[in-house]
C-alpha cells in the first residue's frame, strides 16, 4: 500500500508541475480587455535591428496603452521565420501580425492564412498605396487584392573596392557599368589565391540570378506565380555569364554563403560584391578602406528583382485583432516611422515621401550611397513569387551551384530547373 | 526468479513509459501512418495514397544524394573519429603524472561545447581567406581549399569539425575499456615475451571489445543524427552537397511543409536506423563479451 | 629530476599529445582571442593570437544586444528541470529492470532501448502538436517534456543496480526494508557514481538542445543560451565576428568553466557512460 502512495505522488508531483506551468503560462497571455497581439519579424541584414523594431513598438504601444499592445517576436532569418510563422499556422495559432520574405505570400495564401488589407487601406489617407514604391507594391498584390504593406525592402547593388582597383590601375571611381567590363574588370582585378574579382554572393542567389535575368530582359516566373520562365534563352544566357566568371574564366568564388562574404569583401578577399543593400551600413563600420556602391551592371538594361519582407495581418483571428493589427502596421508604415526605419537599419525606406522627411533627407546628405539602392528602384521588377516558394528555390540553387561547379552545362540546368518547379508551382 | 503481474512494478515502470509513449512512440506510430497519405502545401486536406510517397522518394535523383552524403559522413566520422581516440586513448593511458589531466582535459573539451557554437567557430575557422584553418594549411604546402563554399570539400569540412566535437568523447571510453584491463594480463605476457603490437592484438584488442562495441553504436546514431552543423554551417549547400538525412526531413516537414512526405522520410530513416544497428549487433556484438 | 628522465623517455609520446592537444585547444584560444579584438583588427591577412589592444566592449555590447543573463537563467531552470523529473522515472524503471521478473519485460526493455536510438528530430512534428494541445508552447516545460523519460539513463541504471549483490536485498527484506525504502536506502547510495554521471551527462547534452527549444518558443523570456547565440548570429548574418565570437565564449563558457574545475568528476561520468558491464 504504501508503495502504490508513494508512486502516486511522484504522479502527482509531476502532474503538478505540469498543471501549473499551464496555469503560469494561461496567466502570462491572458489580461482582459487589453488586446495582446504578437508579431512575428525577421532581420534579414547585419546589426542590431532587433532593438530598434522593440523601440518603435514601445512608441505605439504607449500611444494605445490600455487598449493594444503589440509584442514583437524576433525570429531569426527569413526562412527561419517563414518556418515559424507556418509552424504557428498550421497549429492553428498564427501570430497576428507577421513580416515573411516576400516571395512567400502564394504559399501562405494556399495555407489560407492571410487577410486581405483593401478594406483598410480605402479607409487610410489618399494616395496612401500610391506613395510605395511601385515595384515594392507588386509583391503585396496577386488576383488584384493587397495583402501586405511593404516595409524592410531592399535590392541588390554592386559594391567595389577602390583601393583594389587602384591597385591594378583601375579608375577607382568608375565601377563596370556593364556585363562585359564586369567581366573584363573582374579579370584584371583577380590575384590567384588572395583576391577574387567578383564575388556573387551564395545563399541567396537565386534572388542575384533573378537580377541578372531581368538584366538580359526576361524574368523566371509569370506574375500571377504559375508558369515558369526558367528555361529561356536569356536565363541561359545569363547563367551562362556566371558559369564563365565564375568556372571558365574563375575570376570570382564558385559558390559561397550569404553571411561570410560581407567579411570577404571588408577582408579585402574580393574587389567586387554582389549583395544586398542592407549590408551597406556592415560595409561603412568595418571596412578600413574606401569602398563604392554602384547599381548592378547591364546587358540589355539595368535590372533587379527587389527582396525584403512586407507586413501581413493574420486571416483566422477575431475582427477586432484584426483592426488592431491594421492600427499597428498602419502606424509603421507611416511617413515618418518608414523614415526612421530606414536611417537605423540601411534598408530602403519604402514610401516616396519619406526621402522628405527632414531626418531622412540629412542622413542623406551625409551619406549619399544609401541613394544607390532607392534610384535602382527605377530599373527593378517584383521578385518572383509562387506557391511552395521555399522548394522552388532549393531546386533553382541546386541548379546554380552546380553549373557553377562545371557540373552541367547552362542549357541543361535550366531545361530541369524548368521541369521541376514547374511540376511543384502548379 | 518466476515472472509476476503485479500493479505496483507496472507501476513503477509507468512514468517512464507514459513519457516515452506521449513523445516518442506515438509520434513515431503517428508518422508511420501520415507517411501514407498526400499531404502538403498543394493538399491541404489529407488524402490516402497508400505506398506512393515512398515510390516518390525512391525515384527522386536527391534522396539517393542525400543517402550518399549522410554514408560518406558515417563512413568517414565513424573509422577516423574511433582510430584517432583509440589510438590518443593508449598513449594517455600511459604513466606520465599530473600532464595526463591537462592532455585529457584539451582533448576532450570539445564535447562540452553546444554544437551550435561550435559550428559557427568553424564557419569562422573555414574562413577561406581570413580563417586559421587554410591559413596553417598553407605553410604545410596545402592550396587554398574554399572548405565551406565549394562543392567538392563542404562535406569534408563539415567531417573535420565534427571529428574535432566527438572525438575527445570516443578517448573517454575507451580510456576507462583501458583502465579496466587487469595489468598482471601484460605482466604474464611479457614474462611470455609478447610485446608491443602482439600485447596490443592479444590482449588490448580483445578486452576493448565492449568499449569498441559501445562507441560503434555511438557513432553511428550520432552519424546519422547529424544535423545542427548542417544548419549552421551550410544549410544543405552548396548544391546539397551536405545536405544530410535529418536535414532533408527537416526541410521537407518544416521548409516545404509536405507533411504527408516528412512523415515518410522519417518512418524510413528510423527502420533504417535499427536495421543498421541490429546488423552490429548481429555481425559484431555476438564476438563481444557483454553482460547485459 | 625524475621527470625530466621520464620526458626524455617517452618524448615522442609526448610530443604527438602536445601536437594533437595544440590543435584540439587553438579553436577556442582563437574564439576567445577574436572576441577580445576591435572590429576593424579582425580581418588581418596574418592571424593575430594576442589581442592588442584589448576590447571589452564587445561582450558589453552583446549583453546590450541580447538578454544573454536571461537565457543563462533559462538554460539553468530547463537543465535541472530535465534532469530533476529524469532521476525519478530512470530510477524507478531502472529498479524493477534489475530486481523484478514480470510478464512483458522483455517487451518493455525493449521500448527502453529503442526510445535511445530515435532522434529527437523524428517526433518534432507530433509533439509540437501536442504541446499545442496542451498550450504549452513557448514555456519552459514545453523544452523539457520530450526528455523526461531517458532509455539511455534507465539503461545505465539499470547495469549500476545489477552490480550490487541480491543478497543484499533479501537482507533487507528481512529487516522489513522492501520495495521503495529498498530502492532508496540501499540501490541508490550505492550507486550514486552512475546517478552522477547519468546527471553530469544529462546537463551537458541539454545544454546543448538546439532545434526543439527553437521551435517550441517565441520570446527571449523563455528562450535559452544555445537559441540565443542561434538568433544571435542570424541577427548579424554571420558578419560581426568579434561580436559573434564574443557571445559564442560567453555561451561556452558555463559548461567549460565547471569542466575546469570538476574535471576529474567530469572525465569519470563520461567513462562511466560507457555501459562497461
Amino acid at each position: 500500500m504504501r508503495k502504490v502512495i508513494l508512486i502516486l505522488t511522484v504522479f502527482f508531483f509531476i502532474a503538478g508541475l505540469i498543471s501549473a506551468s499551464e496555469t503560469w503560462a494561461q496567466k502570462e497571455k491572458g489580461k482582459p480587455k487589453l488586446l495582446r497581439l504578437t508579431f512575428y519579424y525577421p532581420v534579414g541584414v547585419a546589426g542590431p535591428l532587433a532593438r530598434v523594431i522593440g523601440e518603435m513598438t514601445d512608441k505605439f504601444n504607449k500611444e494605445n496603452e490600455g487598449r493594444v499592445e503589440v509584442v514583437p517576436v524576433y525570429s531569426g532569418d527569413y526562412d527561419p521565420t517563414m518556418q515559424k510563422v507556418q509552424t504557428a499556422i498550421m497549429a492553428g495559432n498564427p501570430p497576428d501580425i507577421f513580416m515573411v520574405e516576400i516571395s512567400e505570400l502564394p504559399t501562405l495564401l494556399a495555407m489560407n492564412a492571410v487577410l486581405p488589407l483593401d478594406d483598410y487601406i480605402k479607409k487610410v489617407e489618399k494616395g496612401y498605396w500610391e506613395d510605395f514604391f511601385a515595384p515594392f507594391r507588386e509583391n503585396a498584390v496577386i488576383g488584384g487584392k493587397i495583402y501586405g504593406v511593404p516595409f524592410q525592402r531592399s535590392t541588390p547593388v554592386l559594391y567595389w573596392n577602390k583601393e583594389a582597383f587602384k591597385a591594378t590601375g583601375l579608375d577607382p571611381e568608375k565601377p563596370p557599368k556593364t556585363w562585359d567590363e564586369l567581366k573584363d574588370y573582374a579579370t584584371k582585378l583577380t590575384v590567384k589565391d588572395k583576391q577574387w574579382g567578383v564575388t556573387i554572393s551564395g545563399g541567396w542567389n537565386d534572388w542575384l540570378f533573378e537580377a541578372f535575368v531581368r538584366q538580359n530582359g526576361s524574368f523566371l516566373i509569370s506574375p500571377d506565380g504559375l508558369k515558369a520562365n526558367f528555361d529561356s534563352k536569356e536565363a541561359i544566357e545569363a547563367l551562362d555569364f556566371w558559369v564563365e566568371l565564375k568556372h571558365r574564366l574563375k575570376v570570382g568564388p564558385p559558390h559561397s554563403t550569404w553571411g561570410s562574404t560581407p567579411p570577404d569583401f571588408v577582408g579585402g578577399r574580393t574587389a567586387m560584391l554582389y549583395h544586398s543593400t542592407g549590408i551597406l551600413t556592415f560595409l561603412k563600420r568595418s571596412a578600413k578602406f574606401d569602398f563604392g556602391v554602384t547599381f548592378m551592371p547591364q546587358k540589355k538594361t539595368f535590372g533587379a528583382a527587389v527582396g525584403g519582407a512586407n507586413l501581413m495581418i493574420a486571416k483566422k483571428i477575431p475582427k477586432e485583432r484584426q483592426e488592431a493589427a491594421w492600427k499597428y502596421i498602419e502606424w509603421m508604415s507611416n511617413v515618418k516611422n518608414t523614415a526612421e526605419w530606414s536611417v537605423a537599419s540601411g534598408y530602403v525606406a519604402v514610401r516616396n515621401s519619406a526621402y522628405d522627411d527632414p531626418v531622412m533627407k540629412e542622413h542623406m546628405s551625409k551619406n549619399p550611397e544609401y541613394l544607390v539602392a532607392r534610384d535602382q528602384l527605377k530599373f527593378a521588377n517584383g521578385k518572383m513569387m509562387a506557391k511552395n516558394f521555399q522548394k522552388v528555390r532549393e531546386i533553382l540553387k541546386r541548379q546554380l551551384d552546380d553549373s557553377a561547379a562545371g557540373n552541367i552545362v547552362p542549357a541543361e540546368a535550366m531545361k530541369i530547373a524548368q521541369k521541376e518547379i514547374q511540376a511543384v508551382i502548379k | 526468479m518466476r515472472r509476476t503481474f503485479r500493479l505496483t512494478t507496472y507501476g513503477y515502470l509507468f512514468p517512464g513509459l507514459f513519457f516515452m509513449g506521449i513523445f516518442t512512440f506515438i509520434p513515431v506510430f503517428m508518422s508511420a501512418y501520415l507517411s501514407l497519405f498526400k499531404w502538403n502545401i498543394n493538399n491541404p486536406e489529407p488524402h490516402f495514397t497508400w505506398f506512393s510517397n515512398y515510390i516518390e522518394v525512391f525515384k527522386a535523383p536527391l534522396f539517393w544524394l542525400v543517402l550518399r552524403n549522410n554514408l560518406i559522413y558515417a563512413f568517414t566520422t565513424i573509422p577516423l573519429s574511433m582510430s584517432l581516440a583509440l589510438f590518443l586513448a593508449i598513449l594517455i593511458n600511459q604513466k606520465m603524472g599530473w600532464i595526463r589531466s591537462l592532455y585529457r582535459g584539451s582533448l576532450f573539451y570539445p564535447t562540452m561545447i553546444p554544437m551550435v557554437a561550435a559550428a559557427m567557430l568553424w564557419v569562422w575557422i573555414f574562413n577561406p581567406g581570413l580563417g586559421i584553418f587554410n591559413y596553417y594549411l598553407g605553410f604545410l604546402g596545402f592550396p587554398k581549399i574554399e572548405w565551406l563554399y565549394d562543392m567538392r570539400y563542404a562535406l569534408m569540412g563539415i567531417i573535420i569539425m565534427s571529428i574535432w566535437k566527438n572525438f575527445g568523447y570516443y578517448m573517454l571510453i575507451f580510456l576507462a575499456g583501458l583502465q579496466g584491463i587487469p595489468s598482471h594480463y601484460y605482466e604474464a605476457a611479457a614474462i611470455e615475451g609478447a610485446t608491443g603490437w602482439k600485447q596490443f592484438r592479444y590482449i588490448t584488442f580483445p578486452m576493448l571489445a565492449p568499449a569498441t562495441l559501445f562507441v560503434f553504436i555511438v557513432a553511428i546514431i550520432s552519424s546519422f543524427q547529424v544535423f545542427d552543423q548542417v544548419f549552421v554551417m551550410t544549410q544543405g549547400g552548396p548544391g546539397d552537397r551536405t545536405n544530410v538525412l535529418v536535414f532533408y526531413i527537416y526541410q521537407h516537414a518544416f521548409r516545404f511543409w509536405d507533411l504527408g512526405m516528412g512523415s515518410t522520410l522519417t518512418t524510413l530513416f528510423i527502420l533504417g536506423l535499427l536495421v543498421a544497428i541490429w546488423l552490429v549487433f548481429r555481425v559484431i556484438g555476438r564476438r563481444v563479451y557483454y553482460e547485459v | 629530476m625524475k621527470f625530466n628522465r621520464h620526458l626524455r623517455n617517452k618524448s615522442g609520446l609526448h610530443l604527438i599529445l602536445m601536437v594533437v592537444s595544440l590543435i584540439t585547444v587553438a579553436p577556442y584560444f582563437w574564439i576567445l582571442s577574436t572576441s577580445l579584438k576591435y572590429r576593424t583588427e579582425v580581418f588581418t591577412p596574418t592571424p593575430k593570437w594576442i589581442p592588442w589592444p584589448i576590447n571589452i566592449q564587445n561582450y558589453l555590447e552583446v549583453f546590450q544586444m541580447a538578454p544573454f543573463h536571461l537565457y543563462l537563467i533559462n538554460t539553468i531552470i530547463v537543465v535541472t528541470g530535465i534532469l530533476a523529473v529524469q532521476l525519478v522515472t530512470i530510477t524507478l524503471a531502472a529498479y524493477v529492470f534489475s530486481r523484478k521478473n514480470f510478464w512483458g519485460k522483455e517487451f518493455f526493455f525493449f521500448l527502453f532501448l529503442i526510445q535511445m536510438m530515435i532522434p529527437i528530430h523524428a517526433t518534432f512534428l507530433p509533439n509540437f502538436l501536442t504541446l499545442k494541445r496542451f498550450d504549452l508552447l513557448n514555456t519552459r516545460v514545453a523544452m523539457m517534456l520530450p526528455f523526461f523519460a531517458s532509455g539511455y539513463g534507465t539503461f545505465l541504471l539499470r547495469q549500476a543496480f545489477r552490480q550490487i549483490p541480491r543478497a543484499l536485498e533479501d537482507a533487507a527484506v528481512i529487516d522489513g526494508c522492501g520495495g521503495l525504502r529498498f530502492l532508496w536506502h540501499v540501490l541508490v547510495p550505492l550507486a550514486k557514481p552512475t546517478l552522477i554521471a547519468f546527471s553530469i551527462i544529462s546537463i551537458v547534452s541539454h545544454w546543448n538542445d538546439y532545434l526543439w527549444p527553437l521551435i517550441v518558443t517565441d520570446t527571449p523570456d523563455v528562450r535559452t543560451l544555445t537559441i540565443g547565440l542561434g538568433m544571435f548570429v542570424q541577427q548579424e548574418s554571420g558578419a560581426d565576428w568579434t561580436l559573434l565570437m564574443a557571445a559564442t565564449a560567453f555561451v561556452t563558457a558555463p559548461m567549460l568553466i565547471f569542466f575546469l574545475v570538476f574535471q576529474k568528476k567530469f572525465v569519470q561520468s563520461f567513462m562511466l557512460s560507457g555501459m562497461k558491464g
